[in-house]
């Protein structure tokens, strides 16, 4: 008796030894330059002598409230790498691959941490996290490791962190350029903030409150539910208050709700949303006619047919899709990422902080002219390196994502003077 | 006071809304004593089949068809996912019906895309005076048609064999069925009448601001509707669900002034804080079915 279970036992051990269980084997270890770098090619590689760089994706790909934005974004990166491994991959020597490890972070800050463990052991950085609160989740392992990662959110945090890579202003400045702009053409006197809780909402609306005292303009928040059949008390404060001006920093379908039945209601002053408030479809709602004479939209870059030789790569990259600035947003996220990457790998030193030190040597990024070349300085203390400039899109439905710039960049005089010393949010 | 009024308009509309989830609730649970969490999706999906068909065949006939194929996915759904359980724990049907809501849902996410979905409704977000007092189109249909279906309903209900067979089946499964009524053919009309209400609500959610993936969200403030109606309770369904709409609407427009200690979206916690209330005064809701337990 006893012998047959001996026998089951050493059985046992070498059938999980042969499965590589109890030896320890590793899928991604094999021919490893460092975690996330194999000698070997990428899955999908253009070039079988060329090894691979793995990096991460978490984002909202499903059922969150963003996946709308997420999808375009993730596609656009998939574009982006494609074209630089095609275009001879980093240093000539690497390709990158962004899909073999793509994780759902369904928006749930639980759920991104949990993905992040998943993969965390087999790529270098990560191309994509996706939101601020789900990337917060994480941020304390990525500085322990070092792990270099372009965000999907344009929180005021992010200057302070250096593993994230940033492109483009944050929310706060933006909102600042907004009313600074706002004082120029529509010259109001009083300002309200209507915004979604947590740092996409409250570092905008902290960036208007800092801009409205700058300016002198009465200043009043307004936190808002996400969801359009929740906005029927901001539309009451809107209509009962009746500010100049309206920063609007909430989803899309909730900003049509906002602006369309404020002006049914009769409200004729001017409302300025950040990026994330528009939508193309919008043009086609009940609310189109209030949001052409009511509403602009402030972005941190250009719009999807903008002229400038990384628009177009983008374009052509991305052939047949249905125009979408998620799309611009996502391939204008990876050129600092990739401008790492060859800076580590000309060093040699490749390895997690290899690259952390490239980035931290990163002056100025090449964007295709998508965005100017300082929007990618990360050399800096936050303060210096934070990118200012940010542009007003006026309805345009001619245009293929429904906007079109009539403000190109600028920096207004609140967001020039401004210390950037902490965290707007904390601010409101 | 104008305010006030049209702040009461507004909540009656949302209300009627409430109020139609809130009758497929009930009629499902009366029939089967199962709380069905698959209302969500059906909402959703109505609204969706509204937005695609009204391209095609106008908004009005648009609207019919869209609830008479989600009242067909409904009966699919009782055919193959819930009859299979009859006689399991109630529980464990709910749990069935929670997942039901998912797979509908992600299938109707695909439907909606990326973008917010229009209804093509003729009301837009059109005012319209009714003396002193501005309100919105929407809100009016809202109401006018929820009170026409229940109106319907009711005799639906009290004057037809069905009705009559599923008030038999929801007093007493056991002797209706030795009294020659199909139990079966009650428990897939009650879905079928619950998917065709969430279509008609899910189309009005839509009405003047579209819907986007996470309008679902919407249907659960049926749940506090029925609690605070009785969950057995057609007319307590309505009732709650115009409570919750009208209570919302004034915490909406008033909170901040009378009482801004509340914080700054009391509003959206409101139809959980009525629930509470009436659970604590009456725990079988307003209009529901005392239970008498022997011990």
């Amino acid at each position: 008796m006893k012998v047959r279970y001996g026998v089951t036992f050493v059985a046992i051990v070498a059938l999980l030894s042969a499965c590589g269980v109890i030896r320890g084997d590793d899928e991604g270890s094999k021919g490893a330059v460092t975690t996330g770098v194999t000698r070997e090619p990428c899955p999908l590689a253009v070039d079988k002598n060329k090894g691979c760089i793995y990096l991460g994706t978490i984002s909202d790909l499903t059922q969150g409230p963003f996946a709308a934005l997420a999808v375009p974004i993730t596609d656009a990166q998939k574009a982006f790498w494609k074209r630089v491994n095609t275009a001879g991959g980093i240093g000539g020597k690497y390709e990158v691959d962004v899909q073999a490890y793509v994780r759902d972070n369904k928006y749930n800050p639980e759920v991104h941490r949990q993905v992040y463990n998943e993969i965390k052991d087999k790529v270098l950085g990560l191309a994509q996290t996706l939101g601020s609160p789900t990337t917060a989740a994480i941020i304390g392992d990525l500085k322990a490791n070092n792990v270099v990662s372009a965000p999907a959110s344009w929180t005021s945090a992010w200057e302070f962190e250096d593993v994230i890579v940033e492109s483009g202003a944050n929310y706060c400045v933006e909102a600042m350029n907004s009313v600074d702009y706002a004082m120029e053409t529509y010259k109001p006197k009083t300002v309200m903030a209507v915004h979604l809780a947590g740092d996409y909402g409250a570092d905008a609306a902290a960036g208007a409150k800092i801009a409205a005292e700058k300016n002198g303009l009465e200043f009043t928040a307004v936190e808002t539910p996400p969801g359009a059949t929740e906005q029927g008390r901001a539309i009451t404060e809107i209509t009962k208050n009746k500010p100049d001006l309206v920063i609007l920093t909430t989803g899309p379908a909730d900003a049509a709700a906002i602006v369309g039945q404020s002006a049914a209601a009769g409200f004729k002053g001017r409302f300025i949303g950040t990026g994330p408030t528009w939508n193309p479809a919008l043009l086609k709602s009940p609310a189109a006619p209030a949001l052409k004479a009511l509403y602009e939209q402030s972005s941190p870059g250009k719009p999807f047919n903008a002229d400038t030789p990384g628009h177009k790569a983008m374009r052509e990259a991305l052939t047949g899709v249905t125009p979408n600035d998620g799309y611009t947003s996502g391939w204008v996220w990876s050129y600092p990422l990739k401008a790492a990457l060859e800076k580590m790998v000309a060093s040699g030193d490749i390895s997690r902080k290899g690259l952390l030190a490239a980035v931290k040597t990163l002056a100025t990024v090449d964007y295709e002219g998508m965005l100017p070349p300082e929007a990618g300085n990360f050399s800096g203390d936050p303060n210096t390196a934070t990118f200012r400039q940010t542009l007003v899109n006026k309805l345009d439905e001619t245009a293929p994502t429904g906007v079109s710039t009539v403000k190109d960049f600028f920096i207004g005089p609140t967001a020039q003077a401004y210390a950037m010393d902490g965290p707007c949010y904390a601010k409101l | 006071m104008i305010g006030v009024l049209e702040s009461v308009i507004r909540g009656l509309g949302n209300g009627s809304v409430y109020a139609l989830l809130a009758l497929g609730f009930v009629i499902i649970y009366k029939a089967t004593r199962v709380i069905s969490f698959a209302q969500p999706a059906l909402m959703l999906a109505g609204a969706v089949a509204v937005s695609y068909l009204t391209e095609v065949t106008g908004f009005y006939l648009a609207v019919l068809l869209a609830a008479l194929l989600i009242a067909g996915v409904a009966l699919g759904i009782e055919r193959v996912a819930i009859r299979p359980m009859v006689g399991r724990p109630v529980f464990v049907v709910a749990i069935i019906t929670l997942g039901v809501d998912v797979v509908v849902r992600v299938v109707v996410n695909g439907f909606i895309g990326r973008d917010v979905r229009q209804m093509g409704d003729p009301w837009g977000l059109h005012q319209v005076a009714l003396g002193p007092l501005v309100v919105q189109q929407r809100w009016l249909a809202m109401l006018a048609v929820t009170a026409v279906l229940v109106t319907l309903l009711f005799l639906f209900f009290r004057h037809t064999r069905y009705g009559l067979a599923m008030r038999a089946a929801a007093f007493d499964q056991e002797t209706a069925l030795a009294q020659g009524v199909s139990v079966g053919a009650v428990f897939a009309l009650s879905w079928a009448l619950a998917g065709f209400l969430a279509a008609i609500a899910g189309m009005f959610v839509g009405t003047g601001q579209g819907v986007e993936q996470l309008t679902w969200i919407v249907a659960l403030k049926a749940l506090p509707a029925i609690i605070v109606g009785g969950l057995d309770s057609l007319g307590g369904a309505v009732a709650g669900g115009l409570t919750i709409g009208v209570v919302e609407s004034l915490f909406q427009s008033y909170q901040g002034e009378f009482a801004p200690w509340l914080g700054q979206n009391f509003a959206v916690v409101t139809p959980y804080v009525v629930m509470l209330v009436v659970l604590l005064v009456r725990p079988y809701g307003l209009f529901g079915t005392r239970e008498v337990e022997r011990v």
